[in-house]
């Protein structure tokens, strides 16, 4: 996967060639081995990231002991990090490398800028946000039904 | 929700066994829910989960898997589970469900203790 395939990446879908070349150019790519962590949950988020290759796990830190399994991204142009748009611009996960691979990473403040300066470009990505965002709050919300089903089953039991 | 799992659900001696494909997340809750009540799980003592090897499970499948186990406990029924990975080993030990579990590393292991 090349920058130009940045187009696969959720976020960008709707771009064109054009503002796909001015984002690859704060675009770089790392190669990653099982068990790199690319982005901690509660940092400073100063990139967004495609995964090109490999496979990379998303958790979340519960307490010192336990970490919860969020999502595993498998395939070539699943991206994370989009937090790193959003004030404060803290990762809201941890992400991890489970097999060797290589990333994307797309520098937040070009990004930012070349959105500032492209109304259609700003727009497209924070409606694509917004809809990946939607999605997550659809999860979670059928998640804490399921664990507030499982608390009253057990209160009347 | 149309093909998030497939369940199959068959009966060896005294075990119900839940042949568990796909990965487990919250979507998956309805196809648990009617494999649990499956004509061949239910009323049984003893459940063995059996997951894909290449299975994800995420937090909302753990607690889809939590409410089983609830269920299980109140029904006074023993679960046991295999075909984990050993990433999901880990997480299944540090969330806890193996205080309520077994988890053992093949089928016939498994059938073999439950009897």
């Amino acid at each position: 996967m090349s920058k130009m395939d940045l187009a696969s990446g959720y976020l960008f879908k709707g771009l064109g060639k054009e503002q796909l070349k001015r984002i690859s150019e704060h675009t770089g790519e790392i190669e990653v081995k099982p068990g790199h962590e690319i982005c901690r949950e509660g940092e400073s988020a100063a990139s967004i990231f495609l995964l090109c290759r490999g496979a990379v796990e998303l958790i979340t830190s519960v307490n010192d002991h336990i970490e919860l399994p969020v999502s595993i991204m498998r395939e070539p142009g699943a991206m994370f990090g989009s937090s790193a748009l959003i004030e404060p611009h803290v990762y809201t996960l941890t992400a991890k490398c489970q097999s060797s691979g290589s990333i994307l990473h797309i520098d937040r403040l070009g990004l930012q800028n070349i959105m500032s300066g492209d109304d259609h470009c700003g727009s497209v990505i924070m409606k694509n946000l917004a809809a990946y965002f939607l999605a997550r709050l659809k999860e979670t919300r059928q998640e804490l039904k399921i664990h507030f089903k499982t608390l009253l089953r057990s209160f009347r039991a | 929700m149309a093909d998030q799992n497939k369940i199959i659900v068959e009966t060896k001696g005294t075990v119900a066994v839940l042949d568990i494909k796909g990965d487990v997340t919250g979507a998956s809750e309805p196809f648990f829910s009617e494999a649990y009540h499956h004509p061949d799980a239910d009323g049984t003592g003893k459940l063995l989960l059996k997951f894909d090897g290449e299975a994800y499970i995420n937090s909302g499948g753990i607690a889809v898997l939590i409410q089983l186990l609830a269920e299980a406990k109140r029904n006074r029924q023993r679960v046991c589970i295999t075909g984990l990975s050993a990433h999901f080993k880990k997480v299944f030990h540090m969330v806890g469900i193996t205080r309520f579990a077994d988890i053992f590393p093949s089928v016939e292991e498994a059938l073999k203790e439950m009897g």
